[in-house]
Order: structure tokens, then C-alpha cells, then sequence
């Protein structure tokens, strides 16, 4: 399934949508999102990934790339991460440094 | 299966992982060794372009293969960049560390070696020969 993203924001919070497939050749999207979330100065990023299928390192690196310019007190949320997604995110060690939630509710 | 040849292009990334999909379907994997069949052909590709091709400016083709057999099923990716053994790569020692102290490279050719049950490289006759091997499960 094609890859898709979207980001809306809600005042210091930005949720960012993600589905279908997303490798190297799409990452470069991703990435678009999180500078746009950067530049708006969010204290939270909330990642939706339950319609996200596949996701390879380049993801990853988007995630560190995330947290390296909102800054390490900036939490992220992923949100609904399908098993086979988890299992990579564990294996690198990244589920230490986000939230991973079955569902999200803003409090 | 046939033989698939694409251009060593990111946007070749996505029919090299529809290849790998069938073929794992066919050999009858489980849809996580299937995923994990399928990432390590990805990420050792996606490196073949970026470092092997783009980098330094070269064009040319990948040749995708695979073999099913009676307990196994076998990837190969086929290339002509300089050789490069993915397993000469050191494993990242960081993986425990906060995100925003990490460096973030290697993760590819860890998730790839890590995923698969066996991985092999040569270099044959000036060509990359990237092997990746799964059990295939038991027959009823």
C-alpha cells in the first residue's frame, strides 16, 4: 500500500498520521512532517501507526532525527503500532526513548 | 521464481519488496519471518543504492533472485557497485542509549543480519552477492 502522512497541529501538539509502507524511497515525507511539527515549536509528537504496515531504518532514522531537533524534552507518542513494526523498534532499542500507547486520548 | 533486474534507484524499493512478499508467500512463511525476509532485503538494497550507486555516481542494475526449496527459501541480491561485506559492518553499541546521544548509523545492516536465519555475501567475477536464507516451515 502506498505510503501516506499527515500532520495536523493542535496548539503545542502534533499528531502525525501514518499508512502504508514506508521505506527510504519515502522517508524524505515523513521527515517534510517533523520539520514542519519542529518549526511550530510542539512540545508532543503524536504518532498514529496502526494502518502503518512496513517501516524500515530509514523511519527510525527520522524518529532520532525527530527527537534531535524538537529537542530530547519533547515527548513522543507512537500510537497502535502494529506487532511486526514494534518488533524492529524494540530490537533497536527506540521503544526506550518514545511512549507506546494501544490508544490515545488527550488529557 | 522469475528473475527480477531493477536500477539501482530508491524508487526500485518498492517492487524488490512486493518480489520478496510473493516469494515468501509461495514458500509458505509466516507473516513475521515473511516481514523480517522482507526488511533485510530492503535495508541491504536501499544501502546498495545509497552507498554503492548515488554516492560516488554510478548507474546501474540489481538482479533479485530467489530459490525455493525443499526446506528453505534463498534472496539474492546481485550488483556490480564495489564490494562491500555487510558483515564487516560493526553492530551499533549504542542501542540502549537515549535517542538524542545516539549515532544513528548501521541500523539497516543490524536489522537485515539480525532478521534473517542465515546471511551470506561474496564477490564473485566483479559482482556483490548478497545471500539471505529463511527456513521454510515444516510441510503437513
Amino acid at each position: 500500500m502506498a505510503f501516506t502522512c499527515t500532520l495536523t497541529l493542535n496548539n503545542e501538539v502534533a499528531h502525525i498520521t501514518l499508512a502504508g509502507e514506508l521505506d527510504a524511497a519515502v522517508a524524505p515525507q515523513f521527515r517534510a512532517k517533523i520539520e514542519e511539527a519542529a518549526a511550530a515549536k510542539v512540545t508532543r509528537l503524536v504518532l498514529f501507526m496502526s494502518e502503518l504496515e512496513y517501516m524500515a531504518s530509514a523511519g527510525l532514522r527520522s524518529l532520532a532525527f525527530a527527537k534531535q531537533k524538537m529537542g530530547a524534552n519533547v515527548d513522543i507518542y507512537m500510537v497502535g503500532v502494529q506487532e511486526t513494526v514494534a518488533e524492529t523498534i524494540t530490537m533497536t532499542g527506540f521503544h526506550n526513548s518514545v511512549i507506546m500507547v494501544e490508544s490515545y486520548d488527550e488529557a | 521464481m522469475h528473475v527480477l533486474t531493477v536500477p539501482a534507484d530508491l524508487d526500485s524499493l518498492d517492487a524488490v519488496g512486493k518480489y520478496v512478499v510473493e516469494a515468501a508467500s509461495q514458500a509458505g512463511l509466516d507473516r513475521k519471518a515473511a516481514y523480517r525476509l522482507r526488511l533485510a532485503v530492503d535495508e541491504i538494497m536501499t544501502n546498495i543504492i545509497n552507498y554503492g550507486h548515488t554516492e560516488v555516481g554510478l548507474t546501474g542494475d540489481v538482479i533479485v533472485r530467489a530459490a525455493i526449496e525443499a526446506d528453505t527459501l534463498t534472496i539474492i541480491l546481485e550488483d556490480r557497485a564495489r564490494p562491500f561485506d555487510p558483515r564487516e559492518r560493526p553492530e551499533p553499541e549504542d542501542l540502549d542509549r537515549p535517542l538524542e546521544e545516539r549515532n544513528i548509523g548501521g541500523l539497516g545492516v543490524y536489522l537485515a543480519l539480525k532478521g534473517v536465519d542465515h546471511f551470506n555475501y561474496e564477490y564473485v567475477d566483479q559482482m556483490n552477492r548478497n545471500i539471505f536464507v529463511m527456513y521454510r516451515p515444516l510441510q503437513a
